[in-house]
């Protein structure tokens, strides 16, 4: 009796082992910022629509059912287009909205290191600045003059 | 700065300026108007919901035509389901083409949303939501658009068809849609 137990025990914890994914299971918290809601035009997890609700819904079974974020991504993709995705697609004419701004940023630094290099190489070249023209006693009285105030 | 680096400079920047302010025409000018009552219905071609290929407008020119677009997640939608039936079962003896466009929907709960209100007019699906919220200027579903012979805009409906505001219009529409 005490032999049946063991073995029901041990295949109603192996049920559930069976059932586990090849893979690490994603989750509906990442997802839902890699998301769009189609209709409000923010992530899922900024959005409460039907839309997004429904989208949620989607999601969660096809977790359970061990598809990937890739998969799931590609499953919208494939539903909604890619506008449905945060981020836009790493090819084609979309890889634009990826370069450009790093191209903004190392253009914008390349332009301020010019700029940098031009200017103190102005004021190094800068001829220096013309002697006061006075005498020496002139200089000793304003000097003096100067002592006074202080 | 050499003459030269500074003309280039400044050419480069007022690019960018221009480039910006055809961005903003191109937006503003682009941006998604419902089609007018008496215009041409914009054109289309859409995949079917269930089974293989697509529709296009153009192909039912000289027919009268409702285009309804829905959703499954939509509430109002479910409410209208059957009376867009009643009417479909009414009017298609006489011509009248009921064209029901899923939008922003998945497909799966699409396809179980035409069985639960057994519908039975020609499902289109767009997915992207191009021809619904890009061509037809759909801001919430469900609308319903009544189309003539000639293939202009009878009328609009930008709500549900049962009740009040628009059942009558609706039904003063497809009488005009089918003479």
């Amino acid at each position: 009796m005490r032999v049946l137990a063991v073995a029901v025990l041990a295949l109603a914890l192996a049920g559930p082992a069976a059932a586990a994914c090849a893979q690490p299971r994603t989750s509906l918290g990442y997802l839902e910022g890699q998301v769009m809601c189609p209709t409000c035009h923010t992530t899922l997890d900024q959005s409460d629509s039907d839309a997004a609700r429904q989208i949620e819904a989607f999601i969660r079974t096809r977790i359970s059912r061990c598809a990937t974020a890739k998969q799931i991504e590609d499953e919208l993709v494939a539903n909604f287009g890619a506008g449905i995705l945060a981020a836009p697609p790493k090819k084609g004419f979309d890889l634009l909205a990826w370069w450009l701004p790093i191209a903004g940023v190392v253009a914008g630094a390349l332009l301020l290191a010019a700029g940098v290099w031009r200017w103190s190489r102005t004021r190094r070249d800068e001829p220096e600045p013309p002697a006061s023209g006075l005498g020496a006693d002139e200089e000793r009285r304003l000097d003096e003059a100067l002592a006074r105030f202080e | 700065m050499s003459g030269r680096a500074k003309l280039a400079g400044q050419l480069l920047a007022l690019a960018c300026v221009a480039g910006l302010l055809a961005l903003l025409v191109w937006r503003l000018t682009h941006q998604e108007h419902a089609p007018k009552v008496g215009s041409r219905a914009p054109s289309f071609t859409l995949r079917r919901l269930a089974g293989a290929g697509s529709v296009s407008l153009a192909s039912l020119h000289g027919k009268p035509v409702v285009i309804n677009f829905w959703a499954s997640w939509c509430g109002p939608c479910k409410s209208e389901a059957a009376d867009l039936e009643r009417a479909w079962s009414a009017y298609r003896a006489r011509g009248v083409v009921f064209l029901g466009v899923d939008y922003h929907d998945v497909t799966g709960d699409a396809r179980r949303f035409v069985t639960a209100h057994g519908l039975t007019f020609q499902m289109l699906q767009d997915g992207s939501g191009d021809v619904t919220t890009g061509r037809y200027g759909v801001t919430d579903v469900p609308e319903t658009y009544v189309i003539g012979r000639d293939g202009r805009i009878l009328a609009h409906m930008a709500g549900p068809i049962t009740g009040a505001p628009f059942a009558a219009e609706f039904r003063s529409a497809l009488a005009r849609a089918a003479a």
